[in-house]
């Protein structure tokens, strides 16, 4: 057997697992099209912070203060306030027939308080059954309040001027934010989802075994099957950047080629990860299941995807270290919205790099020998 | 009349599209025969048997099974059939006993026709060794005598097998074989298709199928007879020789015409 | 009847008998009941904060305490190189800089308003607009507390007259987000459990040829069916229950409603998610398929559904759309039945277009459910 022999392995079982993929239009639709339309849901749909609130005002006062406090909350982006005549016990019923999150009510002598006293406490009543709505509406409320304290006691403004700057996304655009983040959460779903599947699915029609029989090395096997891989979630990470960059104006800042060799290392990773989940799972549900918990939801929720990982409880921050994506988000938005250069990516390129020797390391041993086995 | 013929269709015929895998069939099945499908693959078997059960519509002709017709009456013939398929049609992950507790409790038998069954099936197959274990892990021959018992549970009168031995090796064969004089001595009538054609030997009668039509019916003895052959074997090849030189008689008539 | 209860029994033995399987599904919701109801917070904090001070007085200390003091931001460093900002925003070590300048102080009290400089990484929008309303907030009470000071200045002594808020939280008065989110989560997992386990089986018994079996046995459709649906109903329910018990135990989540209502609504739902795994496997051949196919309806059911994206501020066409996903109707019910207490009174209103949702949908997947191949 010469060595120029064993290498045309790896290309006939990519040609072999490719073919898989093309003669499964259904699938590969899905791989494409989720991608984009999760793209766009995120692009325009994903407003985190609270908007169009509507507000219940019960003004006993009816005075001009009372009014000009009303305006306020008119005046401002997050508020749609309208009237409310009844007693304040009603106030659970619009609650639960959603018709207003917040309640404010004025009292009768607000403008007589309002000119003896210092501070006038207005009560606000705020639905709080969503606890984070409910401190950004309890904040809102709050600058409103504060707002008309100003215009009120118009004589002081502020001693000094703020002026602020944003860096890298003037306009703070939320695509700006997920573009680059969808492409780290399709590469693992592509590369960790559907490699733990294919794989699992040859061991349980039995193929594998015929694949095993023949005269290949694991090793050629495994790259064999992930090759294919590879080079789609290469393709579809590619279209979302374009479909940002083009559709979505997302400026790409920094090098493409630091960003294709760091993204080789978490499709590494992440390949890895798959071929792991494959050593463990039986059957392609099985495997399916473990990826979606061990992948997906974390590389969703904890790794700084959507939600700032600083603001999670300890424990699940020290859970999010082990989560590549968290590292490859800090690169792949480095890279295209702020033009970071690897030096600067340094500490996450590390920890990235050390996950995937790890992780390559333990799979290829449990892979082969599982199929020793 | 009626109750002596357990399968009747009369110029049944399905087509998929433009392609016709059954062409206009007639057959008459007596009770109590061995009527056996012979063909290559893609000649029609499947298509045909899948008609007589009820699994598809026939696009034209007649057809009845166990006197119940084939369009209207599907649900009359399920109670009255079994069938047994390529695929082997049992559950993999429940053990030898659940399986014929499902397929009993399917077909209506109570719990104590049902533990009679299990008992009479782990006897005559042997398969005591296997109490308690899964269906996956018994031996191919082993797991397809269990599905034909499976199918036969409720002692239909008439039972359909679609390429029943395909993949086993000869002597599971012969034993499969074994069981299913044994079913016809019981008066069961019993249709099955297969391409070996060793095994058409067994059958009363045969029928040969080409691109959807059945070109010869008959028992084997008289086909060899009629063809001057030593076996089934080579009346089907001889058979085939010359529907193919019709065919490219008429091909050529076509294009003279 | 009897047939029924055979398939029940059968589908109940290949479901425990993938032992690997019945530890996923019942451990799979703890996990997502953990990570999610904590980690889905909105509430920005810790926002990584460096200090640029060219004044070095006891003015720009004072306001160095007050961002420091809170934990809306850690202070994580000084520089006295503006470039320096920039190259730490790309390396992530920092989110948020305040650049107090020279002569700030001696500027404040000549009243020459004086800038203060706030630069933030834009990246994270969200955050970024937080972060700088957070500091907003506290230079503007830094500054009042100047102005009043009375010790400061004697002009400015004027008395002020101002509102204060009074706020109450009703339902919630801790303001604990898994409030929300747990009954979030019984949804997701009424969505996932059903519909995935429903398809999976059925499309599993295409495969390997057994449904073609049974297609020839006396078995009806609707008997078919039927002994696929009730295991996964009762599946559901022991899940939910499971996950519901763990949630008021041991996260003490608050139930504050019915629960004989929220299983009767539940059931109207589950109709919905079993109805769409039969429809899937209808239209699927192999498990592989209709895990994606499902996977796919999930993915974009709980986006629209309000589960954490929150539907009062999807564009318009957005908003639409989802008044055709049934999931965002069992999230409001569910989460108004736990938080709120809300009866059928309150609850019909997204009550009726689920149950007309889930009738069709079941019925949809039952009509197009064949007893015959072709």
């Amino acid at each position: 057997m010469t060595m120029n022999f064993k290498d045309s392995m790896i290309p006939t079982i990519a040609r072999k697992e490719f073919l898989h993929i093309i003669h499964d239009p259904r699938t590969l639709m899905i791989l494409f099209l989720m991608p984009v339309l999760q793209l766009i849901m995120f692009g325009y749909a994903l407003r985190l912070e609270i908007q169009n609130v509507h507000i219940a005002v019960i003004d006993y006062s009816k005075s001009k203060d009372s009014r000009e406090l009303i305006d306020q909350f008119k005046g401002s982006a997050f508020f749609h306030p309208f009237f409310f005549d009844g007693p304040v016990d009603k106030i659970n019923d619009l609650f639960k027939a959603r018709k207003a999150r917040v309640a404010l009510i004025i009292p009768q002598d607000f403008d007589k308080q309002l000119l003896r006293d210092t501070a006038v406490p207005l009560q606000f009543i705020i639905d709080a059954s969503d606890a984070n709505a409910a401190t950004a509406i309890r904040n809102y409320c709050s600058r409103v309040v504060n707002d008309f304290n100003v215009s009120y006691n118009r004589k002081i403004p502020l001693p000094f001027d703020i002026r602020s700057s944003v860096l890298f996304n003037p306009d703070t655009k939320s695509t700006y934010f997920f573009v680059p983040g969808l492409v780290a959460l399709l590469l693992i779903m592509i590369s960790a989802l559907l490699t733990s599947i294919t794989i699992t699915r040859e061991k349980e029609t039995g193929t594998m075994e015929q694949i095993l029989v023949s005269p290949v090395r694991p090793f050629q096997i495994i790259l064999g099957k992930v090759l294919p891989y590879i080079f789609l979630a290469f393709i579809i990470g590619i279209i979302i950047l374009l479909i940002g960059i083009f559709l979505f104006s997302v400026p790409f800042e920094g090098s493409v080629w630091l960003l294709m060799l760091l993204s080789t290392l978490y499709i590494i990773t992440a390949l890895s990860l798959g071929l792991m989940i494959s050593t463990i799972a039986k059957t392609q549900q099985i495997a399916m299941m473990i990826a979606l918990i061990t992948t997906l939801l974390p590389t969703i929720m904890l790794s700084g995807f959507i939600f700032p990982i600083a603001s999670m409880p300890k424990v699940l921050q020290y859970i999010s270290y082990i989560i590549p994506a968290r590292f490859y988000l800090l690169i792949v938005r480095g890279i295209i919205l702020k033009g970071s250069t690897f030096m600067e990516l340094l500490q996450p390129t590390l920890f990235l790099a050390g996950m995937s020797f790890i992780l390559l390391n333990v799979a290829v041993r449990k892979f082969s020998t599982n199929l020793e086995k | 009349m009626s109750l002596e013929i357990a399968v009747r269709t009369e110029n049944l015929t399905r087509r998929f599209g433009d392609f016709t895998a059954v062409d206009r069939v007639s057959i008459e099945v007596q009770k109590g025969e061995i009527f056996g499908f012979l063909g290559a693959n893609g000649a029609g078997k499947t298509t045909m048997i899948r008609m007589l059960c009820g699994l598809l519509t026939p696009s034209e002709g007649e057809g009845s099974v166990a006197g119940y017709d084939v369009y209207r009456e599907t649900e009359k013939i399920k109670q009255n059939i079994g069938y047994m398929s390529q695929k082997f049609s049992l559950y993999e992950d429940l053990t030898i006993g659940e399986n014929i507790e499902f397929y009993g409790g399917i077909y209506g038998l109570n719990p104590k026709e049902i533990r009679q069954k299990k008992q009479e099936i782990f006897e005559d197959l042997k398969l005591e060794p296997w109490a308690g274990s899964l269906t996956r892990d018994l031996p191919l021959g082993f797991k397809q005598r269990l599905a034909l018992g499976s199918a036969m549970l409720h002692n239909p009168p008439i039972l359909f097998l679609d390429e029943p031995t395909s993949g086993v090796d000869p002597a599971a064969r012969r034993a499969f074989w074994d069981l299913i004089y044994q079913t016809a001595a019981h008066g069961t009538t019993i249709f099955v298709t297969t391409h070996f054609m060793d095994e058409a030997e067994y059958c009363n009668r045969i029928s040969i199928m080409s691109m959807g039509r059945v070109i010869a019916l008959d028992s084997p003895h008289n086909l060899k007879q009629r063809y001057n052959q030593p076996t089934i074997q080579k009346v089907f090849i001889d058979i085939l020789k010359r529907e193919e030189e019709k065919q490219q008689g008429s091909d050529a008539a076509d294009q003279i015409n | 009847m009897q047939r029924i209860i055979h398939m029940i029994r059968k589908e109940f033995r290949q479901i425990f008998r993938d032992k690997p399987m019945v530890v996923i599904i019942f451990i799979a919701p703890l996990i997502q009941l953990f990570v999610l109801s904590y980690a889905i917070t909105t509430n920005v904090t810790h926002i990584k904060l460096t200090i640029a001070d060219f004044d070095r007085s006891a003015v720009s200390r004072s306001i160095i305490r007050d961002f420091s003091h809170t934990e809306r931001f850690d202070l994580i460093g000084y520089t006295s190189d503006i470039r320096q900002i920039g190259q730490e925003m790309r390396a992530w070590k920092t989110q948020f800089a305040l650049v107090i300048p020279e002569n700030f102080s001696k500027n404040l009290k000549r009243k020459l308003e004086p800038q203060i400089q706030a630069v933030v990484d834009g990246v994270d929008g969200n955050t970024a607009g937080v972060a700088l309303g957070y500091a907003q907030e506290i230079l503007s009470r830094y500054g009042a507390s100047v102005m009043t000071n009375p010790g400061n200045s004697s002009r400015n002594s004027k008395r002020m007259h101002l509102v204060t808020m009074l706020d109450r939280m009703w339902y919630n008065l801790n303001l604990d987000s898994k409030e929300y989110m747990v009954p979030g989560i019984v949804v997701i997992l009424l969505t996932i459990i059903p519909m995935m386990l429903s398809a999976m089986s059925l499309v599993k018994e295409k495969e390997i040829g057994t449904l073609e079996q049974l297609m020839v046995t006396p078995l009806r459709k609707h008997q078919l069916l039927i002994g696929k649906i009730i295991p996964f109903l009762i599946l559901s329910y022991v899940e939910m229950a499971v996950v519901m018990n763990v949630a008021i135990l041991f996260f003490h989540i608050t139930m504050n409603g019915s629960f004989i209502l929220l299983a009767f609504l539940s059931f109207l739902y589950l109709l919905t998610t079993i109805g769409l795994g039969i429809f899937i496997s209808t239209f699927t051949n192999t498990q592989q398929q209709a895990m994606f196919v499902a996977w796919f309806f999930m993915v974009f059911m709980i986006l629209m559904s309000g589960f954490f994206i929150p539907i009062d501020n999807m564009p318009q066409f957005l908003k639409a759309l989802t008044y055709l996903n049934p999931m965002r109707y069992f999230m409001y019910i569910i989460r108004d039945i736990f938080e709120k207490g809300a009866g059928l009174h309150y609850l019909w209103k997204d009550a009726v277009p689920m149950t007309v949702f889930g009738l069709l949908i079941i019925t949809m997947g039952v009509l197009k459910f064949r007893k015959r191949i072709g």
